[in-house]
């Protein structure tokens, strides 16, 4: 009769101690998986910045072929952009004057602050189960979680996780993301959220708890903004379009599909708002 | 040697793999496309290493899996530890010089790793129809890229065998 052979179930005994062992670790010491996590993460880093410079050089020796008469010409588009902006920015710092001593006079409470850090797209990770991307700045540029993330086009999402140099970001199509709204010329909240992407045609998202009086058609399409509730955004920033709205599932209010900006999903550069004065969750709630 | 220096191989190109899967997604994620390519990963150590060579280099891949996609943290260890000691209990039926084997076998493991992220990331979708079929399109070009990647990528380990000066023949087996 052939030997019993016990060896064979090494592999087994071990995938299953391995087993045992990842699902009491988090028990005995909570820090263990996230330093984990975050000891590969950090590691693996830098290859991403390096792919992400190898990116911009190879733009940039794109860029030296040009011709130049094709250079002339783009600093001549640039320098009446910049000419046009110069003046947007006057008239912009009149207003904000304005409309800070109209504050001032009412007696408002302040706004808050925000300071912009411009950064680089080095991952974008868009799938059925996740939408989010990774940007070029982290701890090093003060990057914090839960920061507001927007671009030309209006809001991007929010920041998850900061690490020592990138940080991962949810995008308002995923349906993890959830945010306060308003649509343009009318007050009243509704509420924002991503949802699953079918893959075709441009990235959607879904609000609801919109007001019964509310009618939106594709001609006259209702813009969606950010609000000032929430305390992550800026008021004013666009979200999307609202081609369409019919009563939810509550019956009091009314639901609709948000058409998104197809440039979310293929995003180069984004703006993180870092708040000046971070909400402060006993002193600010109260 | 404290470890076999083919685990150390197998590492750096599983690190390969998922490094240039994940730069090709995010170039293709305009067209709403996205591969998941993880089933090469542990074929090769599961059916070229001793049990515990093929033990660490797997846990070291799928930790560098799960810290570099947005997972739960320990899914794709897991998962491909357990695929992979499948493997290896198995592993005196398949032939590891050749790929018709390990290229069958890397497709399995895919679609292990495809069919555990749906109760793990995806069980909030499963209702949402947008979710299914973006699902079956990542199901159908991971597959197909698969065809012609698990080729390249196993002829690359052999190779990587080859140039390190390193034992080109499997472990443990009663043949060897």
């Amino acid at each position: 009769m052939a030997k019993f052979r016990l060896d064979k179930f090494k592999p087994l005994v071990a995938l299953g101690l391995f087993l045992v062992a990842w699902w009491i670790v988090p028990t005995l010491s909570k820090s263990f998986l996230p330093f984990l996590r975050v000891s590969f993460t950090e590691f693996q880093a830098p290859a991403w910045i390096v792919t992400s410079y190898l990116d911009d050089l190879e733009e940039f020796w794109a860029r030296r072929s040009h011709s130049k008469i094709e250079l002339i010409e783009a600093g001549q588009t640039l320098a009446r952009q910049k000419a046009f902006y110069q003046l947007l920015d006057q008239r912009n710092n009149t207003l904000e004057t304005e409309v800070m001593r109209l504050e001032t006079i009412l007696n408002m409470p302040s706004r808050r602050e925000f300071r912009y850090e411009v950064a680089r797209v080095i991952r974008r990770d868009l799938s059925a189960w996740w939408q989010q991307i990774v940007i070029r700045k982290g701890d090093d540029y003060g990057i914090t979680e839960g920061a507001a993330v927007i671009f030309a086009g209006g809001v991007v999402g929010r920041v998850i996780e900061v690490n020592a140099f990138t940080s991962r970001v949810e995008l308002i199509t995923s349906p993890n993301f959830r945010m306060a709204a308003s649509f343009e010329g009318d007050d009243r909240p509704v509420v924002f959220q991503g949802v699953p992407q079918s893959g075709f045609g441009a990235p959607t998202g879904a609000v609801r708890d919109a007001p019964q009086d509310l009618v939106a058609n594709t001609h006259e399409p209702l813009q969606l903004i950010s609000t000032r509730l929430g305390g992550t955004f800026p008021p004013g920033l666009i979200i999307g379009k609202v081609g369409w709205l019919e009563p939810g599932s509550s019956g009091i209010f009314q639901a609709g599909e948000v058409q998104l900006d197809e440039r979310l999903l293929s995003l180069h550069e984004v703006s993180v708002l870092i708040p000046l004065t971070p909400l402060v969750y006993d002193r600010d709630v109260d | 040697m404290l470890i076999d220096p083919r685990v150390l191989i197998l590492l750096g190109a599983n690190a390969l793999l998922l490094h240039l899967c994940l730069m090709v997604n995010s170039s293709l994620a305009p067209f709403s496309l996205y591969f998941v390519l993880l089933g090469p990963m542990p074929v090769l150590p599961a059916l070229y290493l001793n049990q515990r060579s093929f033990f660490l280099c797997t846990v070291l891949t799928g930790l560098w899996v799960d810290a570099a996609l947005p997972t739960t943290f320990g899914l794709f260890t897991c998962t491909m530890l357990t695929l992979g000691t499948v493997i290896f209990g198995a592993r005196i039926r398949f032939r590891a010089e050749q790929n018709y084997h390990p290229i069958v076998l890397a497709h399995a493991v895919n679609l292990g790793c495809l069919i555990m992220l749906i109760p793990f990331e995806g069980l909030q979708y499963l209702s949402s129809t947008a979710f299914w079929i973006q699902l079956l399109i990542t199901c159908f070009a991971s597959h197909a890229a698969l065809l012609i990647i698990a080729p390249w990528f196993f002829n690359l380990e052999r190779l990587l065998f080859q140039l390190c000066n390193t034992d080109q023949d499997p472990d443990e087996l009663p043949l060897s």
